[in-house]
């Protein structure tokens, strides 16, 4: 790719004094930093405010440095200035996503400051890296402090400052990148997404590896290596990495080991991305920790692999679906989160009487709750205060219970509040009702929405009988189960499973499309497996999920709709 | 030929693929659309070319690593305003997708910096054809030799009677784009669900849930009626041809011209994922 005419004129490491920069330099240095981000493009894509794999700004940065590269390939030119020029335009045309379009504005802003100079100088990169923030704030609609932005501007700053006391073009480059970076370790205090995700602006890291790059290859340091991508162990962030499988991703390992060689981290990292998703690879006194998601087909892939390049001295694991189950079903109280209300919006407060249940109404968007259920009704004072604590006049009870509507009515009118009682019956009656929730929607045709959803689910629920008796033309012995169609007595049978299949037959399941078992605290999972299994294999046509409720009494709370 | 007959103002009228503007009405308003691209590992597609949406959307369940999206760069819209303006328009009109919801606004708008106010560049504060119904329009009104001031005016009075729902079949993929807040808070528990959107004033809002295809339909169909009369009115879908179908026989009003019945943008299609179904209605 290089002439002779570049290599006489262009960046040699090992001969800094006589070094200037012209436009074939400027060229090199832009392949270097190409070459660094390139080498760094997973962790920039992997700064994601949300914990799932979809971040693509490191591919998009990457996406249009290689474009700005192509154009001086295509017009190699001594003059530093038209070399800008050309980069300015590739990056333009090649521009991708929000980020790569930001950086095209910083290439192009630059460009005007350094136009028309044969090597570069430190008081032109002084001016380039002005306009090219000027350029960059004003390519944005809206401006956002703690991006990309925010690292131009700084590093701009910090060229300005030194250009006092420094006048070789290098020496201020090396102030600029250190700005740089102290600038991206400072987003996350300027916006506040970066801070609850933990992460810093990925557009600002991009920005700052570009000059890096360019650093390092004027220091004459390697760039194929990314250096970042090994992290202290101890910084590690794993429960973030399991919430965050993706389907047929189910076996996560944590694999500790000792490599005999010097791990080629690019090979590795290669390897390993053929295998699963989620990697993360930590480092600690000569240990290496790897962290992966694979699917079960790769499930022993992980440890054959780490045994292959040294010794494994600790390796476990586990079944993320498993885990994502029990932590769905409210094993873990403390990770349950309630939907925060405006004034002025629409509350609802659900009467819950399991963990479980808890954890699906909170997700549905439910703003308070009170616990209780057939034994355990709440009182009107409890009901009330959960309407006094919460920020809006606009609430809507699901009592969930045929037993807890009056206390909701009750407290409903002796709040001050605007409260209406949407009059659900069942956990199942409740969550229809929740679907219907739009917050910030107009109260009365909310209300009337939930109240019509409510006849939109048939509710099954399977218990122990407390004593024997006839109800509704059935014969009850104590201790059989038995079956409730909508409240109503349908079935009594000595075995939970015939009692499930029998209430599914008069619940006429056949014509129905999704069956939901929320199954209580007083049966085990195998218990639920089996029986699942079985109305699976009876009723092929229908969808059948299951959920841990955790409610007392009732081995079953059954959602057919 | 870049205007149609009747256009003696030479203004020439721009969008982006995600307007889903059925192809024979492009043709027929001369309407330039500039595709986005979706990124699929190493490949870049543009919209509409090398895969069909019927074909993209029975695989992307099964992408691996899952595609993204990226608007035309900048300076595909510079080349192109130059080139309408070197083929004889006098001004472009440029409408595009809700700049809050992609940065195809803000490429527009930076290339129309370099033409000294000749480009109009407007945010529709829409997609798919919630911004396709403002273009088609601005290019009937242009077609009639309206000004291209008053073409403002027009695509400002349609923009208030659009509405655009949708339901979608999984919280998934819209979850995985990071664009909508709501749709992460949802996610945790009940593992079938289906998301109620509505797109207005450039956001994306919840309008609840539903668990079944069959009740979602049913209510998709309620949302409609109960916005009072029509005078256009488009199917969406997400490779649900035949429920699209179905839906617009037994819910269009019949006394508006038969509804288009559009498989949405793969860009889009990939923020939302297969088998979603709504509509995009004009009030009158």
């Amino acid at each position: 790719m290089s002439s002779d005419t570049q290599e006489q004129s262009s960046l040699d490491a090992t001969n800094i004094p006589d070094l200037k920069i012209d436009g074939y330099a400027l060229q090199k240095l832009v392949e270097a930093s190409l070459t660094w981000l390139r080498t760094n493009q997973q962790l920039v894509n992997s700064l994601n405010v949300f914990p799932v794999p979809d971040g693509d700004t490191g591919t998009n940065m990457v996406l249009t440095m290689q474009s700005a590269l192509d154009e001086t390939i295509d017009k190699p030119h001594h003059n530093f200035g038209k070399t800008a020029q050309a980069i300015a335009h590739g990056a333009l045309m090649g521009a991708r996503g929000n980020s790569g379009v930001i950086l095209s504005q910083l290439w192009r802003g630059f460009t005007r400051g350094v136009e028309d100079i044969e090597f570069l100088d430190a008081q032109s990169l002084v001016n380039g890296f002005g306009l090219a923030r000027d350029t960059a704030y004003k390519g944005v609609v809206r401006p956002v402090e703690g991006t990309i932005l925010t690292v131009a501007k700084d590093l701009a700053a910090a060229a300005e400052e030194m250009i006092q006391t420094i006048d070789d073009p290098i020496e201020l480059f090396e102030y600029v990148v250190a700005a740089a970076d102290k600038s991206v370790e400072r987003t996350p205090e300027l916006l506040q997404v970066l801070k609850e995700a933990g992460v810093v602006d990925a557009g600002g890291k991009g920005l700052f590896f570009i000059l890096e790059g360019m650093l390092r290859f004027a220091k004459g340091q390697q760039l194929e290596t990314a250096i970042t991508t090994v992290q202290p162990m101890a910084a590690m962030n794993l429960e973030n990495a399991l919430e965050a499988i993706e389907p047929g991703q189910d076996i996560e390992w944590v694999v500790d080991f000792q490599p005999d060689e010097e791990l080629d981290l690019e090979g590795f990292y290669y390897d390993l991305e053929m295998m699963g998703t989620s990697i993360q690879l930590g480092e600690g006194e000569g240990i290496y920790r790897l962290h992966i998601h694979v699917p079960i087909k790769n499930q022993d892939e992980p440890l054959k692999y780490t045994r292959s390049l040294g010794t494994v001295t600790k390796a476990v694991m586990e079944n993320l679906v498993a885990q994502m189950e029990e932590i769905q079903a409210g094993d873990d109280g403390s990770k349950l989160t309630l939907s925060p209300v405006e004034p002025g919006q629409i509350a609802v407060v659900a009467v819950s009487p399991g963990a479980g249940i808890t954890r699906v109404f909170a997700s549905l968007g439910v703003a308070a709750l009170v616990e209780g259920g057939q034994t355990m009704n709440p009182s009107t004072q409890d009901i009330l205060n959960a309407f006094e604590n919460l920020p809006t006049d606009n609430i809507i009870i699901l009592p969930n219970n045929k037993n807890i509507i009056l206390a909701a009515e009750s407290a409903a009118e002796v709040t001050v509040k605007n409260v209406a009682v949407v009059p659900s019956r069942t956990i199942p009656e409740g969550f229809a009702a929740m679907l219907r929730l739009i917050p910030q929607g107009n109260f009365e045709s909310v209300v009337q929405e939930m109240n019509t959803a409510l006849s939109e689910v048939e509710t099954g629920e399977i218990t122990i009988a407390t004593r024997s008796v006839e109800i509704d033309g059935v014969q009850v012995e104590e201790g059989q189960t038995i079956g409730l169609l909508n409240g109503k007595l349908v079935t009594a049978n000595s075995k939970l499973e015939d009692a499930c299949l029998d209430l599914l037959k008069k619940a006429h399941v056949n014509h129905f499309e999704l069956i939901t078992l929320f199954y209580g605290a007083d049966i085990n999972r195998n218990d639920v497996d089996r029986i699942a299994d079985n109305i699976r294999r009876v009723y092929p046509e229908q969808e059948v999920e299951v959920q841990n409720g955790d409610q007392p009494h009732y081995q079953f709370i059954i959602a057919i709709e | 030929m870049d205007f149609a007959q009747g256009n003696s103002n030479q203004i020439a009228v721009v969008t982006d693929s995600t307007a889903d503007i059925p192809a024979h009405l492009v043709r027929k308003h001369r309407i330039h659309v500039v595709p986005n691209i979706i990124i699929w590992g190493d490949r870049n597609l543009e919209d509409g070319k090398e895969i069909t949406r019927q074909e993209f959307y029975e695989q992307l369940p099964s992408m691996k690593p899952l595609p993204t999206t990226a608007t035309a760069a900048a300076g595909v819209y510079e080349e192109l305003y130059a080139e309408l303006f070197a083929r004889g328009a006098q001004q472009v009109i440029s409408t595009h997708a809700s700049s809050k919801l992609s940065g195809i606004y803000n490429a527009a708008s930076l290339a129309a910096n370099e033409f000294d106010g000749r480009v109009i560049v407007i945010d529709s504060e829409q997609i798919t054809l919630g911004l396709g119904f403002q273009v088609l329009a601005a290019a009937e009104a242009i077609d009639q030799g309206t000004s291209l001031d008053h073409v403002e005016d027009i695509i400002t009075n349609i923009r208030k009677r659009i509405r655009v729902v949708a339901m979608l079949d999984t919280l998934e993929y819209i979850r995985r784009s990071g664009r909508v807040s709501w749709a992460q808070a949802k996610i945790g528990a009940l593992l079938r669900i289906k998301p109620f959107l509505e797109v207005s004033n450039s956001e994306v809002l919840s309008l609840g849930e539903t668990r079944t295809f069959r009740k979602g339909v049913i209510r998709l169909a309620d949302v409609l009626a109960r916005l009072g009369p029509l005078e256009k009115l488009a199917v969406l879908h997400t490779n649900a041809e035949g429920e699209a179908l179905s839906f617009a026989e037994r819910y269009a009003p019949k006394n508006i011209p038969a509804p288009s019945i559009v498989n949405v943008t793969t860009v889009i299609g990939t923020h939302v994922g297969p088998h979603g179904l709504g509509f995009t209605a004009v009030i009158q």
